[in-house]
């Protein structure tokens, strides 16, 4: 028997069967019947289709039809989470490389893939932007047709939207130093090892669907609409995800496969190969001007951000992802007077969808990085100026938001302490430091149901989808502590939105606050019944009767939870069911639609030596410190946040998508796109949290998991710059872009006087 | 644009194979993989699909004492061979101590790739028992981990290596 | 992947027969590790896949003979870094095998499969070419010896004949004291491909041979005979300008993705001056080779 209490590490609940192969994930699960299915695309960004002819593909032995937008209902169905805009084929232009335009649905996979080379596509190749520059250009060719924009003022433009967060004053501000720069971020992928992978087999009258997807409730609401079914007629299989990091929350090829299915009245899968899923998710490229006001002390008096975020062809998530990353554009400093201003600029090119961190990492890295050169400037500490302005607790930052909700200086002074950062610099070495914020969750709603057996253990209902986080061991261990169950007697039931009760999302590090609350809500409810069965039984008042942590407290004496609930139960048996609900109220006015159920706040210290002679950038020590309220698994919150550093690491250093002049993505698939491996890490890596007890979830825990990869890059690009002189304003900062840094004339810097 | 493929003839092929310690006959089309043998015919979904180019290692088996990547060699390749997957560790329904470390030290998140990081960690401290950090990170380059759990699994190889020296 | 026919011939007159039978339609497999890939891409579509691993004299095995380290053609990475006369002897050529991708796929991947791709990136061109390599040939007309420095021609191109395979790498056993060293540049720690490799040796009497590639459409060999290189004495600008003479041929396309040509011509000097380095650090550290 495995007992946990909270804030104990106990083996990951279902990591047996990970470690010994047995997981079954989407592309394991096999209906009889299956057909499958293989996607067309064309080799262009942007082309105009004339004319697909299947006839030859059709004739391939064992292909049974290819989906083409003719066999498609009229209109062409949309679908998305923001905007309804996205084809379930193209329909007239493929607008991105890789956007598929026909389907073939075959006996094996290797016949769909031998028949989707046969599908012939006449198209012809239009102008593509695959930049921001090119698409804000004045001429510059519209990704989205303006009639599908009617009433929309910038339907002319490239530009989906604009979010604009101000207070104070900009305009009139003053400052003894202003430093004004541009930073770029470039396009990078989720690369989950798992690739998508998508099921759906017509289920009676319904529709059953498998999907690695994070948001297995939303997708239900959008399969429900297109195929014109109650949502109880939607079955949507969940299982574990085999790494989402937010490019498995939302609806790709879903709905493709169901129409698929439908048609052939069979099974149909689809699972994708990575290069596929390069064309498939990906996040969001950014430019970033900031100009900071700062006084001679380092007090900053204004600050003016303009992010233009280069989204895809169709906008996902991605609009989310422009408003609520830029939100918090100014960090948790008190700025007097601001301005961010934050572009969705449309483009031909995959569609950016929520990557861990959500649009933060792209402003932050411009925000910190010109702190930081701010500092330099006026020859003061980067770490004291981060602290003269850093908020207080309670201190509001953001004036329209949640006060600050930590005692965040104790990060920031411990990252600095395990950094050393005023001990003297080995030899050749420089350090950074870096602060990074986000926003959790505005808005929020999860239920949780928990039936208490007869024996004492447990089963636990959650709509979260636990994609590696850890969501059933947190549930897990939450239900075992109040319910007084070993932790191997709970089963946690995810993934099937027949049998599971709702929950909004897994996003937003939201699950162990939100779902955790709902768990635990339903965990009272179960209390409060044993508490009137306690009451019953030992004819005591209920209300002297407290139940915790799986003891029965009576006036006089403690009993188990099963010495009250075999009698309470009585012959029959039975067992006692609670419900939990957690919300988090949308609030209209606010410009988020919600203020901050808590900040994720991080603060990254790094020491690196750089070599002069190749650029090449050797992290020697790495610091992350990050606020989580409690940890109710310690080990499971260093997995995450050294997960999430070593995943920054990947975009601060070497990652990023290389198109040709024709918009095609040229370094598609692992070869030449690089991520980390086990030889790319820091030297030393020393993860620590802040536990105040302070956060809204279950025992104080914050949401957490993507705070620390918020400011990877702008604390690693400090320590370069501290270490060799390089100034680096685009990422990723590879060997070759720090060599050009020290080997080539610098740009004269923009710090303006005045 | 269209490329036109060339079908040709495919040889099917007889193989005998030892997987997991139980000896497999089966004919196999000589295009196929071992990964596909393994994933389609014999249901061992613990290799898993990922690149398919020989950089993730999340198919990661071991022929013949030896890691391989499982989808760059032929099912005909392996004729003769005894193949270990990661469902052929445990025993008897209990793990190796080497899985046990990966669930002990947090080496385990989604789970996706960790098949193929215990197979090549298997195969590493076989070699060589008393590793050095830096001989584990370079023996388990090529099995990537997206969630990042490098340090973790290191941790538990190197815990498996000290509990075998106990 | 488009399906082909599989032979496995068990003799090399068996396997050159299949090849003068099947013409430009066959396609060799020894490791796979990049033939896979490129039929599963389509970038190949052989109709015969002929699997040399079952042919007797092409067995795995590094031997020594007449003067010679012959290392058959489907010795793999692995054993070739961990074979000690390599390892002692080769130094550098050890080192290159051990950067060939993951552990994985030096299990498989072949050294006669690195060369005849003729990748110029390929990690073991440079180590071979200084150490003056000769492949054993067999086609046709009986067996012939092509050094390796007339192998390559372009990227996928050598002058292997039609219906020849390599059988063997042969190395002269070193003929003075030397130190040799492999070097490479890459995008990340972790296994990559090289935008830079380079192996130089320099030896007692002050020989300094260079090799590199990645930098131009093959592999490249330069040799200094005047000792100067070697000689920490010599003038700066004297010792650059030899390299410059070495360096010569180096022409990376500027249309790669995985590094701008400027970038690679500096990063090629500097590992060359590096290369001349270690040699020579290793060259006094030793009392062989």
């Amino acid at each position: 028997m495995t007992t946990a209490r909270v804030g104990e590490s106990p083996q990951r609940v279902g990591g047996i069967a990970r470690v010994t192969g047995h997981q079954a994930y989407v592309a394991d699960v096999h209906l009889p019947g299956e057909l499958h299915a293989a996607l067309v695309t064309l080799p262009v960004a942007h082309g105009r289709i004339v004319s697909i002819d299947a006839t030859e593909a059709e004739t391939l032995p064992g292909v049974h039809f290819v989906m083409t937008t003719a066999d498609l209902p009229e209109p062409m169905p949309r679908f998305g989470p923001q905007f309804n805009d996205r084809p379930i084929l193209a329909i007239g232009e493929a607008l991105y490389h890789g956007e598929p335009v026909a389907a073939v649905a075959a006996e094996s996979r290797e016949i769909a893939a031998a028949a989707a080379r046969l599908v012939r596509v006449e198209y012809e190749e239009l102008p593509a932007v695959v930049t921001v520059a090119t698409a804000l250009a004045p001429a510059a060719p519209l990704v989205r047709d303006p009639a599908l924009r009617p009433d929309d003022p910038l339907a002319a433009t490239n530009v989906l939207r604009a979010h604009r967060y101000a207070w104070g004053d900009v305009e009139t501000a003053t400052a003894d130093l202003v430093v004004d720069e541009r930073y770029s971020f470039p396009i990078v992928t989720h690369f989950a090892i798992e690739p998508h992978a998508f099921i759906a087999a017509p289920d009676g009258d319904g529709m059953a669907v498998w999907s690695s997807i994070q948001h297995p409730n939303w997708l239900q609401k959008i399969l429900a609409r297109l195929l014109g079914l109650p949502l109880a007629k939607v079955r949507v299989f969940a299982p574990d995800p085999g790494g989402a990091f937010g490019g498995k929350q939302h609806a790709k090829y879903e709905p493709l496969v169901a129409f698929m299915a439908r048609r052939a009245g069979r099974p149909v899968r689809l699972v994708l190969s990575l290069e596929e899923t390069f064309q498939a998710v990906r996040r969001a490229a950014a430019e970033v001007r900031v100009r900071t006001g700062f006084m001679s002390d380092g007090t900053i008096a204004f600050q003016d951000i303009a992010a233009d975020y280069l989204i895809g062809a169709y906008a996902d998530i991605a609009d989310r992802v422009v408003g609520k990353g830029s939100y918090p554009g100014c960090g948790p400093y008190r700025v007097p007077s601001a301005r961010i201003v934050a572009r969705a600029v449309l483009s031909h090119t995959v569609p950016s969808t929520a990557f861990r961190g959500f649009g933060n990492p792209q402003v932050n890295w411009a925000v910190e990085s010109n702190l930081t050169e701010g500092a330099l400037a006026l020859g003061l500490d980067p770490l004291e100026l981060r602290l003269r302005n850093l908020a207080r607790r309670g201190e509001p930052f953001i004036p329209f938001d949640t006060p600050a909700d930590g005692d965040w200086e104790q990060t920031v002074r411990r990252a600095a302490e395990l950094i050393d950062w005023h001990g003297p610099r080995p030899a050749g070495r420089g350090r950074g430091i870096a602060i990074g914020i986000k926003s959790g969750p505005t808005t929020g709603l999860s239920y949780a149901t928990v039936r208490l057996l007869v024996d004492g253990s447990v089963v636990v209902y959650s709509g979260t989808s636990d994609m590696g986080q850890g969501a059933r061991t947190i549930f897990a261990q939450i239900a075992a502590y109040e319910l007084g169950a070993p932790l191997d007697w709970v089963t946690v039931v995810m993934g099937d939105t027949v049998v599971v009760p709702y929950d909004q999302q897994t996003s937003a590090s939201r699950s162990s606050v939100l779902m955790g609350n709902a768990v635990l809500a339903a965990c009272r409810e179960i209390q409060a019944k044993l508490r009137a069965m306690a009451a019953h039984l030992h004819d005591v008042d209920e209300a002297s009767i407290v139940v915790d942590a799986g003891v029965v407290r009576l006036p006089d004496r403690e009993l188990s939870i099963l010495d009250v609930l075999k009698p309470g139960l009585g012959r029959l048996g039975g067992e006692l069911v609670g419900n939990g609900e957690s919300r988090k109220e949308d609030e209209p006015e606010h410009p988020l639609g919600g203020s901050a159920a808590f900040f994720e706040f991080n603060c990254t210290a790094v020491e690196a030596e750089v070599d002069r002679d190749t650029g090449d950038v050797t992290l020697t020590r790495y610091v992350t410190v990050s606020d989580v309220g409690k940890a109710i698994n310690p080990l499971q919150v260093r997995m995450q946040d050294e997960g999430a550093a070593i995943q920054g690491l990947g975009h601060t250093l070497m990652e990023h998508y290389i198109f040709d002049d024709a918009g095609r993505i040229r370094n598609l698939g692992a070869i030449d796109y690089r991520i980390p491996t086990s030889m790319d890490l820091p030297l030393e890596m020393v993860s620590e949290i802040v536990e105040n007890a302070d956060g809204p979830g279950p025992y104080g825990a914050k949401g957490m998991s993507e705070g620390a990869l918020l400011c990877v890059s702008a604390a690693v690009a400090a320590a370069v710059r501290d270490a060799s002189g390089a100034v680096i304003r685009d990422l990723p900062l590879s060997p070759e872009r720090v060599w050009r840094a020290l080997h080539e004339p610098a740009r004269v810097p923009e710090e303006v006087m005045r | 644009m269209t490329t036109e493929p060339t079908i040709h003839a495919s040889d099917t092929v007889p193989i005998s194979l030892v997987v997991n310690g139980r000896p497999r006959s089966m004919q196999v089309a000589a295009h196929r993989t071992l990964l596909d043998v393994l994933r389609d015919d014999l249901r061992l979904t613990g290799a898993k699909e990922c690149c398919l180019v020989g950089e993730c290692g999340a198919c990661t088996v071991i022929l013949d004492g030896r890691t391989v990547d499982s989808c760059l060699v032929l099912a005909v390749e392996a004729d003769g061979s005894e193949i270990t997957t990661a469902e052929g560790l445990a025993s008897n329904g209990r793990l190796t101590p080497l899985q046990e470390a990966f669930l002990d030290e947090g080496a385990v998140q989604c789970g996706f790739c960790i098949p193929g990081q215990v197979v090549s960690a298997h195969a590493l401290l076989a070699a060589n028992p008393d590793p050095t950090l830096e001989e584990i990170q370079e023996g388990l380059a090529g099995n990537l981990c997206r969630c990042g759990c490098y340090w973790q699994i290191s941790d538990a190889v190197l815990a498996t290596a000290e509990g075998a020296r106990r | 992947m488009q399906p082909f026919a599989y032979r496995r011939p068990s003799s090399l007159a068996e396997a050159v027969a299949i090849l003068e039978s099947s013409g430009p339609e066959a396609r060799l497999l020894a490791g796979g590790t990049d033939l896979i890939i490129r039929l599963r891409d389509g970038t190949l579509r052989p109709s015969v896949v002929v699997d040399v691993k079952g042919v007797a004299e092409l067995r795995p095995g590094i031997r020594e003979d007449d003067g010679r380290l012959v290392i058959a053609a489907t010795t793999v990475m692995t054993d070739i870094m961990a074979d000690p006369r390599v390892r002692r002897d080769f130094t550098a050529l050890a080192e290159a095998a051990a950067v060939v991708g993951s552990v994985q796929i030096r299990n498989r991947a072949t050294l006669a499969g690195n060369l005849c791709n003729a990748s110029p990136a390929a990690d073991t061109s440079p180590p071979l070419l200084i150490y003056d390599a000769t492949l054993v040939v067999h086609g046709p007309g009986g067996e012939r010896r092509i050094p390796l420095d007339a192998f390559f021609v372009r990227s996928g191109v050598t002058t292997l004949a039609r219906a020849e395979l390599v059988t063997a790498i042969a190395l002269p056993l070193p003929p003075a004291r030397r130190g040799a060293v492999h070097l490479r540049r890459t995008r990340r720690r972790g296994h990559d491909l090289a935008s830079v490799t380079l192996a130089c040796s320099v030896d007692e009497h002050g020989l300094t041979r260079l090799a590199y590639g990645s930098v131009g459409p093959r592999p490249v060999l330069g040799v200094d005979d005047s000792g100067a290189l070697a000689d920490p004495a010599t003038p700066e600008a004297e010792r650059e300008a030899i390299l410059d003479r070495l360096l010569a041929d180096a022409s990376p396309s500027p249309r790669s993705m995985r590094a701008g040509p400027d970038y690679r011509l500096a990063m090629l000097r500097v590992l060359a001056r590096r290369g001349i380095q270690g040699a020579s650090e290793r060259l006094a550290n030793r009392s062989t080779t």
